[in-house]
């Protein structure tokens, strides 16, 4: 739609410049009629102010070249898009498009509809402009660069607020208001930007003008820092053209919350469907699905689309495989485990297979990579975690055998008491500090418990067995006094045997065992799965009382009584990927010490918020205030039901929500994000699991949750 | 080579208070006729351009049009270091590497030499075509300074609709709303208009205000008088000579409104606070409106004139 704009406007402006000679007549881009009628844009037309002809009179002549050129183009390939075609490409991918792809994707919440959207512009950077296409892919996800950079804008409303403010002319007071109003920055901005417009009609931004600056802003410092973001910042503002939904979208993007319903595998799907199809205008349903099964299982090895995205514009799908894999410095997202409520259940699912047990240790996970002498260590979140655990970094080459050149290891770091020789509970290690920690400072040591090998000596070892690749791990690799061990393990085959293994570990103050299978394909590593193939057995879920969700508070009830003065309860949610919004799924209120109610307060009272966000689906739960998502807590239920009130997982079961019947609190999750709360699609699992173990049927198969 | 004198730093300091909080660094360009700056704020709505005449110096010499490219504010700083009535001399070589600032003070022998380094300012020129507006008034800049720092108390948009009754500022916001009407002057200086539907406080001020405004109007009124109907006469006539008078009635307290059509156009007040920075320089200000187009906002002083444009707000009502 934007696209027909530019080309009318061309000719208008110089309409307007033969008329200007003789009257001065009086333009002034009217908000309402961009995508008019004709001839109702030329009576518009005619109202250029000259006031804007200058720069619009030098870039003319450059103006009508480039539509001749953009028209040759569009003819020579009239099939696709062609609606953006007359746009003008050969210049850059414009803010606007991605703008307006952005606003078909928000309109609707059916995911192919989404993706088709994203992938009709994809293909369309594709063939335009592919060197764009990698900041298009960052842009849509929100991004700056892969997650392990940790480059972050670090933006604040204040910030914001201060830049539409100043760039366009409202009073800060006006402009809170209207947040609170509107609950989103964004369209605050772009209604500031419609109802005030510049003097000249704003250029418009542009895909790598917004990237560079986006980027400019996440590394700026020092002190005058703010100053220079805020800068930047209010140029683009001003650059923003009215008439599109620029504003709105840089706002988001600035403070990190695009929330368009936009996940992150529906940008692979969409990346991997626009490749196929720029190379391919014919290509069928199954090429397109092989194509999105390579690019999943691709970004799943390696999670850079710095790498990808170029690769798969240089060679296709099909060798992407070869050009792309497992590459230590680059962490991947690790494998993850199902849970299970019972010895039993681990032999109905592992009866006749060949299979391991291990310690799950209290700790935290984390992947060691290896490569040219230096050590890295990555969080469950692929962030870099060497600056946490400097001692880590250091004594990890002593259990590292000659001969080895590289690896990755899959691993949980655990706080350890020398003197004692105990393993400490996992909030010891939280405990320490994030940056800048120094050796010679730390009290809490740091003990390694590696339980798999993912890369060995420049070989990928993904696709082979569990068995081979722990006898890896232990013949490269030495046990190192209280600090590098291999996770305890055992071959099982009763429950009995389980049973006592898991009793042992408990006493040796761990949380549980992992139950993994051995051989064969179902025993090969896949990255960011919640696969059937490993299953952990909790201590917490054999004490009979239930599952254990980590969920986001997004709400507090005011206390009564013995808590007034902090809040008496909480509203509980899990995080839906697909819709990218937090679903209500409890109250919760017990479980909770007066010390600890007083801490909650002091830690959520600044996340208050009097509006609900816009992506929170709170069903009919009225809680008196909200919060930010930031804090996430873990949560003991007893029983998951279906409820009126709350929205967890609704459309799954069935068009009601899933609540916890007797939530308690258990401990703050402070290694977890928002978004790595319980899903809605696990909620839905355990609901699942629950309902057919009550049946005393046998299970059925789940999907896996992975990308 | 630039070699400009001024009789007084005031003058100058005046200019510089005018557009220093709207434009950071800014281009003079020099040339025969004089020095002058255009420039947009940051925010890209409003637009200053600034002309000080050839004529306000004396000696007045530039051999070649050159840009100064200089921060405001540095600027300001040094001007103020000097007394309102200081020779002020501004002096800058081919090398465009500095401007070099002489005041001279008129009753001792005191001369300060200051230098403050240009700057690379890449700067568009931007032509300003003339128009012809649909309506223009003139009124006393206090007037209208007064008008918008109480409106702004209300609201952050103003209204200002020009019509044959008059010119009406209106603004509207959660504590109430409030418009004053400026009527034609005929016999009478400036008749105020005041209505306002605001809570408590904010009437009773308002109220003060119309007991104390006739009185001092009618001092006046006997001057602006035989000027006014003058004016009316030239109505019909050219336009540009009429409004060039306008601007030659130097002292005088009245309104005028030269009106082809109705227009009434919304806009931000804290731009409009921002130029009334110009008041000191000059006793009169002439607003000039079309429909959708910037306003202009004038100010004529004797060394030169400053302009303002602002871009009005669209849409306000159905956005919201």
């Amino acid at each position: 739609m934007l696209s027909n704009k530019r080309v009318i406007e061309s000719p208008s402006s110089s309409e307007a410049e033969q008329s200007s000679a003789k009257e001065n007549t009086v333009k002034r881009v009217k908000k309402n009629s961009p995508v008019k009628a004709e001839k109702d844009e030329k009576v518009k037309e005619k109202k250029i102010h000259p006031m804007f002809l200058p720069k619009q009179q030098i870039s003319q002549d450059k103006e009508d070249k480039r539509l001749v050129r953009e028209e040759v183009a569009a003819t020579a390939s009239s099939k696709s898009n062609a609606s953006s075609k007359t746009n003008n490409f050969n210049d850059t991918i414009t803010f606007a498009q991605l703008a307006d792809t952005f606003t078909n994707i928000e309109s609707t919440s059916k995911r192919l509809e989404i993706a088709d959207h994203l992938t009709q512009f994809y293909k369309h950077v594709i063939l335009t402009k592919p060197a764009e296409l990698l900041m298009t892919v960052y842009l849509s996800l929100n991004r700056l660069c892969p997650d392990y950079e940790g480059l972050e804008l670090g933006i604040g409303e204040g910030l914001l607020i201060k830049a539409i403010v100043e760039s366009t002319g409202r009073t800060t007071a006006k402009v809170k208001e209207d947040f609170k109003k509107a609950g989103d920055l964004g369209t605050v901005a772009q209604l500031a930007r419609k109802n005030q417009p510049t003097m000249f009609k704003a250029k418009g931004l542009n895909v790598p003008s917004v990237f560079k600056n986006l980027k400019e802003i996440a590394t700026a410092s020092g002190n005058q820092s703010q100053t220079k973001k805020i800068g930047i910042i209010m140029k683009m503002l001003t650059n923003c053209d009215s008439s599109t939904n620029e504003a709105k979208f840089l706002i988001r993007l600035l403070e990190g919350k695009l929330r368009i319903g936009l996940a992150e595998r529906t940008v692979v799907v969409s990346l991997a469907h626009a490749i196929v199809l720029s190379r391919d205008e014919k290509a069928t349903k199954e090429d397109l699905e092989k194509g999105v099964e390579v690019v999943k299982q691709v970004y799943s090895e390696l999670p850079s689309y710095d790498m990808i995205v170029p690769a798969l514009l240089d060679g296709g799908i099909n060798d992407l495989q070869e050009r792309c894999h497992l590459t230590p410095g680059i962490p991947l997202k690790p494998m993850l485990a199902k849970p299970t409520k019972a010895v039993s259940e681990v032999l109905d699912r592992f009866e006749g297979k060949s299979f391991t047990c291990e310690y799950k240790y209290d700790g935290e996970r984390a992947q060691i990579h290896y490569h040219d002498g230096k050590v890295k260590v990555f969080s469950r979140n692929s962030e870099d975690m060497s600056n946490k655990y400097p001692d880590l970094v250091e004594q990890l080459p002593r259990a590292i055998k000659p001969g080895v050149k590289n690896f990755v290891i899959d691993s949980e770091a655990v706080a350890f008491d020398k003197q004692t020789k105990n393993i400490l509970p996992f909030q010891e290690l939280t405990r320490r500090k994030r940056k800048d920690v120094k050796v010679e400072d730390i009290t809490v040591k740091v003990h390694i418990f590696a339980f798999d090998l993912l890369y060995f000596n420049d070989k990928p070892l993904l696709h082979e067995d569990l068995t081979y690749r722990r006898k890896l791990l232990s013949e490269n690799f030495v046990q190192v006094e209280d600090e590098f061990a291999m996770a305890k393990s055992m071959e099982a085959q009763s429950t009995e045997e389980i049973g006592v293994f898991l009793e042992e570990s408990v006493r040796d103050s761990c949380e549980g065992l992992m139950v993994k299978l051995n051989l064969g394909e179902s025993a090969w590593y896949t990255p960011s799965k919640r696969s059937m193939n490993w299953l952990k057995l909790k201590k917490d879920y054999l004490a009979g009382a239930g599952d254990s969700l980590d969920l986001v508070v997004i709400g507090g009830y005011h206390g009564k009584g013995k808590r007034t003065n902090v809040y008496g309860a909480y509203l509980l949610a899990c995080y839906d990927e697909d819709s990218e919004s937090y679903q209500s799924i409890c109250k919760i209120g017990t479980g909770f010490s007066e010390e600890m109610l007083e801490q909650h307060y002091k830690l959520l009272n600044p996340l208050e918020i009097t509006v609900p966000k816009s992506y929170y689906k709170l069903g009919t739960a009225k809680p008196d205030v909200f919060f930010e998502p930031q804090a996430v807590w873990e949560v003991l239920t007893a029983d998951l039901s279906l409820s009126p009130v709350y929205t967890a997982a609704s459309g799954e079961i069935s068009e009601r929500g899933i609540s916890l019947r007797f939530p308690r609190f258990i401990r703050v999750r402070d290694d977890k994000g928002a978004e790595d709360a319980t899903t809605s699609d696990q909620v839905a699992d355990m609901y699942r699991n629950q309902a057919s173990a009550q049946q005393k049927a046998t299970k059925a198969d789940i999907d896996d949750d992975a990308y | 080579m630039l070699e400009a004198r001024m009789s007084e730093a005031g003058t100058l300091k005046k200019v510089l208070d005018a557009v220093r909080d709207l434009i950071s660094d800014a281009n003079w360009e020099c040339n025969e006729d004089g020095i002058s700056l255009q420039a947009m704020d940051n925010s890209h709505v409003a637009l200053v351009t600034v002309h000080l005449s050839q004529d306000a110096f004396e000696p007045y010499r530039c051999d070649r049009n050159m840009p100064l490219g200089i921060n405001l504010g540095s600027l300001t700083k040094v001007i103020k270091c000097a007394k309102d009535n200081d020779l002020v001399t501004l002096k800058a070589d081919d090398s465009g590497e500095s401007l070099g600032l002489t005041f001279e003070s008129s009753n001792t022998d005191r001369i300060g030499e200051y230098s403050i380094k240009l700057l690379d300012i890449d700067q568009e020129h931007l032509g300003i075509p003339t128009t012809q507006y649909d309506s223009v008034i003139s009124m006393p800049s206090a007037e209208f300074q007064r008008i918008c720092r109480d409106l702004s108390q209300l609201g952050e948009s103003i209204r200002v609709e020009a019509s044959k009754e008059g010119i009406r500022f209106s603004v509207e916001g959660d504590v109430g709303k409030a418009s004053v009407l400026l009527k034609q002057s005929s016999g009478r200086g400036i008749e105020r208009e005041e209505e306002s539907e605001e809570e408590e406080e904010e009437e009773e001020e308002e109220d003060d205000d119309e007991d104390v405004k006739p009185n001092v109007d009618d001092e006046d009124n006997d001057d602006v008088k035989p000027k006014d109907k003058k004016r009316k006469s030239a109505k019909g006539g050219n336009k540009k000579k009429k409004a060039k008078k306008a601007k030659k009635e130097v002292v005088e307290d009245g309104v005028s409104i030269s009106l082809q059509q109705q227009v009434s156009l919304t806009f931000s007040l804290k731009y409009l606070n921002n130029f009334t920075r110009s008041t000191p320089l000059s006793s009169r200000v002439t607003l000039s409106l079309s429909k959708d187009i910037p306003l202009l906002l004038e100010y004529e002083f004797g060394a030169g004139h400053i302009k303002y444009f602002l871009a009005p707000k669209i849409g306000d009502e159905d956005a919201e």
